[in-house]
């Protein structure tokens, strides 16, 4: 049987080369193009028998003693159930889910934080600033100068606009 | 021997592709442009359509390939009977030209269709 499958895919690609070349020769294209895929088909079919083949004569014989076989097999240990956690019975799922789930909800929750510290921390500190500028004390100090100050202890002098000035003179430090 | 049977067949495979290069290159002359070449078809349809007649597959067969050549047909389609038809064509067609109207006309190129050309030659 396996020899006439062989024949059968070797005669089909010899055939269909030979009618693929004759197409050309006859420059029929469609032919030529269908006799071609035929060839493909052939090729494909015989390369995959022959890496089977090959495999097939790879593998090791099965010269393999029963009884041997027979008794490993007996005293063959009990496979260890590994999911046993996964029982509906057993609450140690239900700890491995919440210590898994703790474990990568600390880290989006890390990740989160390292995000939020790297972009609104710098914006909130430069808005806290624009909103401490109004209610700062003047730049320079409240402290006036030795002739305002001489100035201002004059007897008498009460003047609305030299008190204007003297103010001004006190916001604008000592220069 | 091994490297003998392989250089033999080297050379023996290199010669069939010179060869099927040779016979499916066009190499075109100079054509009279009078001349005219008589078309003799064998048209025969396999589970054609219903409403198709073999006149128009015949046509749609011939009208096809000429696309694929220099000449046109310059008389009706004349149906001979049997399945046979006759056109004349002009100008004439090179033997490359034949050639490749032939192999057109002989190919799968209308499904339920197959053509064989009885004739192909210059007349007149």
């Amino acid at each position: 049987m396996k020899a006439i499958a062989w024949l059968a895919g070797l005669a089909t690609l010899l055939v269909g080369a030979l009618y693929m070349v004759v197409s050309l020769n006859r420059w029929e294209w469609n032919r030529a193009l269908f006799f071609g895929l035929i060839v493909l088909i052939a090729e494909v079919g015989l390369a995959t028998a022959l890496i089977l083949r090959r495999i097939g004569q790879l593998a090791p014989r099965s010269d393999i003693d029963p009884a041997v076989l027979a008794a490993l097999r007996d005293t063959r240990p009990p496979r260890p159930d590994r999911f046993a956690w996964l029982e509906p019975n057993q609450l140690n799922v239900f700890i491995t889910f919440l210590v898994g789930g703790g474990v990568i909800l600390s880290g989006v929750a890390w990740l989160v934080d390292r995000i939020a510290a790297n972009t609104t921390t710098p914006a909130g500190e430069e808005q806290l600033a624009r909103q401490l500028g109004p209610i700062s004390y003047p730049r320079g100090g409240l402290l006036v100068d030795d002739v305002t100050v001489l100035a201002q202890a004059v007897p008498g002098c009460d003047d609305a606009q030299l008190r204007r000035l003297l103010r001004r003179s006190g916001q604008g430090g000592r220069a | 021997m091994k490297y003998v049977g392989a250089i033999v067949g080297l050379a023996l495979a290199v010669i069939a592709v010179a060869m099927l290069r040779d016979a499916t290159l066009s190499t075109h002359q100079e054509i009279d442009p009078d001349s005219r070449i008589e078309l003799v078809l064998h048209v025969r349809t396999n589970s054609a359509e219903a409403g198709q007649t073999l006149d128009e597959m015949a046509e749609a067969q011939l009208l096809t390939c000429r696309l694929e050549v220099s000449s046109d047909p310059v008389s009706p389609l004349e149906d001979l009977g049997d399945g046979r038809f006759r056109v004349v064509l002009a100008p004439s067609m090179d033997e490359t030209d034949q050639r490749q109207f032939r192999g057109c006309l002989e190919d799968w190129v209308i499904d339920h269709v197959t053509a064989s050309v009885e004739r192909l030659e210059p007349i007149g």
